[in-house]
């Protein structure tokens, strides 16, 4: 994280609006047990935990049942977060892993267990790998969240294929502009993506 | 050479049509460090092309679900009801504090413990009956979100300190009730045990706690699930501070 001022825990206090918190700040208050601060935490990185649970798991219901499993032991266990050892969502991602796997787990016993009575034996198709799913998933949010022009500009040249010349006259922007956008987009995705998933 | 630019390795990841020169092909054949940087780049470009898009989530009935786990873990010994901000919802305790509590908690601990000086009932009141002599009482009240009164009363008995406690409150058939006395430092708790069902009964005190009970003042009330946990539930049903 680029910004890892350390905010004195009094100057948070009581009356910030958590909504327009900065990552620092939010970090500073969720390690001081402010409830409300808590609320913003979710807020902001509900969808990106629920999402990874729901696809990892497949299931509506075990994405929320992981999400609120996340968010209440991060609760619990706020003594433990180090604001300076990285990121908030970074750490709800890692409860979240373990989660994800005990469940998985789980699963792997219930098929197991259903392969030995039935005897069938065929092979399941092998998931994607958690890692990877993850790391996907929190691309996506970063791309989505870069400001403009980057953002579209790494939208349409990954997601819709498209040349950078193509981007160029699309947004009306030189060549090389372009691609010194996109260059410096994924330096920034490499970073985000260590800073969370690290 | 240098290691290579990471703008340079960034657009060879992108498959940017700018070749790289001679020397710099060289130094990624003999560099470990910029092939695994140029690795971990092409990496992030290949998932990048994948998207994933994040899903709806029914945020606010997590929300809800989480505030009501989170409302329902701690007892509040030094923040109770009374000294609180009112809370967004009825959370049935507050938190316990937290190890370093900052001057406001202890404000609110103390004018929390000037209130329950202030509600406490029968401040040193001594009344004898059968040699067994009343020192302080107190009334326990209902904790936000749950219903239900009571008495509590130091006494001597034959000179030996004891508990008591009376109360009236509804319970499920799938929980119990036990009794812990709290220190206003909201950090330290005794149990004094299990509560039977008709909510009546008289418990011996630490010895050393006889005397001014040494800070533990509160009475407190839980509600207990049957799982062999022998922590407090964070489930309080009523609460009162004897006077000192």
């Amino acid at each position: 994280m680029i910004d890892d001022a350390r905010l004195d825990p009094e100057a948070v206090g009581e009356h910030v609006d958590w909504r327009a918190a900065t990552e620092s700040e939010l970090r500073a208050g969720f390690a001081q047990g402010d409830e409300a601060c808590l609320q913003e935490v979710f807020r902001r990185s509900a969808p990106l935990i629920y999402t990874i649970a729901y696809r990892a798991l497949g299931s509506s219901t075990d994405g929320e049942e992981i999400t609120q499993e996340v968010f209440v032991s991060a609760w619990r266990a706020r003594a433990n977060y180090r604001a300076e050892k990285g990121s908030l969502s970074g750490w709800l991602i890692g409860i979240a892993r373990h989660r994800i796997a005990d469940r998985q787990r789980a699963r792997g016993r219930d098929l197991r267990l259903v392969q030995a009575v039935t005897k069938q034996t065929d092979v399941q198709v092998q998931p994607e790998a958690l890692p990877t799913l993850i790391d996907r998933i929190v691309l996506t949010d970063e791309i989505g969240r870069l400001p403009h022009p980057r953002g579209r500009i790494l939208q349409l040249a990954f997601w819709e294929g498209r040349t950078y010349p193509q981007i160029a006259e699309q947004l009306d922007l030189p060549l090389g502009t372009v691609k010194s956008h996109a260059r410096r987009a994924l330096l920034h995705l490499r970073t985000r993506l260590a800073e969370v998933t690290s | 050479m240098t290691h290579l630019d990471p703008d340079r390795l960034a657009d060879r990841a992108l498959g940017n049509d700018d070749p790289l020169t001679a020397a710099e092909e060289k130094h990624l054949d003999s560099c470990a460090g910029c092939r695994d940087e140029l690795a971990q780049l092409s990496r992030i470009a290949e998932l990048s092309r994948h998207p994933e898009e994040l899903a709806q989530v029914p945020a606010d009935a997590i929300w809800r679900s989480i505030q009501g786990q989170i409302a329902s873990q701690a007892p509040a010994p030094a923040r109770t009801e009374v000294a609180a901000k009112p809370p967004p919802s009825p959370p049935t305790v507050t938190e316990l504090p937290r190890r370093t509590p900052r001057p406001r908690s202890w404000l609110l601990a103390a004018a929390a413990a000037v209130v329950g000086l202030i509600i406490g009932v029968g401040v040193t009141t001594v009344a004898v009956r059968d040699q067994v002599e009343v020192t302080s009482s107190t009334a326990l009240e209902a904790l936000p979100g749950q219903t239900g009164q009571g008495t509590a009363e130091l006494v001597r008995d034959q000179g030996r300190p004891e508990l008591r406690v009376q109360i009236n409150a509804p319970l499920t058939p799938d929980r119990y009730r036990e009794v812990w006395l709290i220190n206003t430092d909201g950090q330290r708790m005794y149990p004094l045990g299990v509560l039977p069902d008709d909510g009546r009964a008289t418990y011996p005190l630490p010895p050393a706690l006889a005397g001014q009970l040494q800070g533990f003042t509160i009475v407190d009330v839980s509600i207990e699930p049957y799982d062999g946990n022998p922590a407090h539930s964070r489930e309080s049903q009523v609460r009162g501070t004897l006077p000192t």
